[in-house]
């Protein structure tokens, strides 16, 4: 009782708060946490569609998940070799990026 | 009849899963439905000697699924209450003896045999887990006010939630005096915390200890606040979802009451 009411004069609160904080940054980055099999699976389908438009260096794209402390982020890293000439473009669109993304050779791509 | 499966799961082991499981199972019953209550944890049984029913196993699950009996053999009969059976599980072999197709398989057979079908799911996220949820409808997940079992609990919900199975959150041993004091997370907090709907709230209570050293139901027991609690829980499964989920409050002396309407403590 006498140490409640010392805690409340000097408004300390209880150790349940820490608790909690501590909990909210673990399992934010638990839930963050990819196994490598989806990983690879991940990587391969935005191979995939990377290369219905662009020519890439497949050996050296780099998939990677980042942590800092306000901000996760989901890494791709491709130099870019050449953009598709593509015959078919279902999409108008599509056909009108093709000229700018050749800017972006070798940048990196950064997605959330 | 088209019995409802529901896994007891926590992820850590020693929170609780074994005692709720006995004690919804018990309630569910003394509500007069049929009740199989199912240990999953082969290799290292304990339903049983909650129950109070460790020295009339038979057969087990293991023997079920191996054909070597039906499931009405195996299931235990408990004198107390009636229609509530006990399913345990094999003492001899490790957690490899089943796989989630076989029950899946007898997962039928129980269906027809009960109203409710409660399985005690090991701690882990092993094959023990992936066994106790095969069948599974629905899934309450227990967790005590602490990091470690927060934790746990978010990843196995995660995990359910992945195979398309609800899950419901049992917060157990609560300290309403801690909670007070701010030195144990609120329900409100762990809730905060995992973002799940509750099913119910069990404070900490010697009384349960007391049950199962003597292997009776703790549901049994009217003056105790958990087994209170526990029967509450199993209302909610059994078609009132909707009934208030009550806080466990601390039994204040005359004189701590006192004390806090004067500035001491809270």
């Amino acid at each position: 009782m006498l140490s409640d009411f010392m805690r409340k004069l000097f408004g300390k609160n209880g150790s349940k708060d820490i608790a909690k904080k501590r909990l909210q940054f673990a399992l934010v980055y638990d839930r963050l946490e990819v196994s490598d099999d989806m990983l690879k699976e991940m990587q391969n389908e935005i191979v995939a569609v990377i290369s219905r438009y662009f020519v890439i260096d497949r050996d050296q794209l780099k998939l990677d998940i980042t942590r800092h402390d306000d901000l996760s982020a989901l890494m791709l890293n491709t130099p870019i070799i050449s953009a598709k000439t593509r015959q078919r473009t279902a999409n108008p669109r599509v056909a009108d990026k093709k000229g700018k993304g050749q800017k972006f050779s070798g940048a990196k791509n950064r997605a959330i | 009849m088209n019995g409802k499966i529901i896994v007891i799961s926590s992820g850590k082991g020693g929170v609780g899963k074994t005692t709720a499981t006995a004690s919804i199972g018990a309630a569910l019953a003394m509500d007069g439905k049929r009740v199989a209550v199912v240990d999953m944890d082969i290799g290292l049984r304990n339903l049983d000697v909650v129950m109070g029913l460790e020295n009339r196993i038979v057969y087990n699950i293991v023997d079920i699924v191996r054909g070597k009996c039906k499931v009405k053999q195996a299931a235990i009969k408990d004198r107390r209450i009636d229609n509530l059976f006990l399913i345990p599980a094999s003492q001899s072999d490790n957690k490899d003896a089943l796989n989630p197709q076989d029950i899946m398989r007898i997962s039928k057979e129980l269906r027809k045999a009960f109203d409710f079908i409660l399985m005690d799911c090991p701690a882990g996220i092993e094959r023990g887990f992936e066994n106790a949820v095969a069948a599974a409808d629905e899934a309450v997940v227990v967790c005590t006010p602490e990091v470690s079992s927060i934790r746990d609990a978010d990843r196995v919900i995660g995990l359910l939630s992945a195979k398309g199975i609800p899950s419901k959150l049992l917060i157990n041993r609560i300290v309403p005096a801690m909670v007070n004091r701010g030195d144990m997370l609120s329900h409100q907090d762990v809730v905060d915390v995992l973002s799940i709907d509750l099913v119910g709230l069990v404070e900490a209570d010697d009384q349960v200890v007391i049950s199962t050293n003597s292997g009776k139901p703790i549901v049994m027991q009217e003056d105790s606040r958990a087994g209170q609690a526990f029967k509450r829980i199993a209302m909610r499964l059994n078609g009132q979802p909707d009934l208030p989920i009550q806080v466990p409050k601390s039994s204040q002396s005359f004189w701590k009451k006192f004390g806090s309407k004067i500035g001491f403590g809270k």
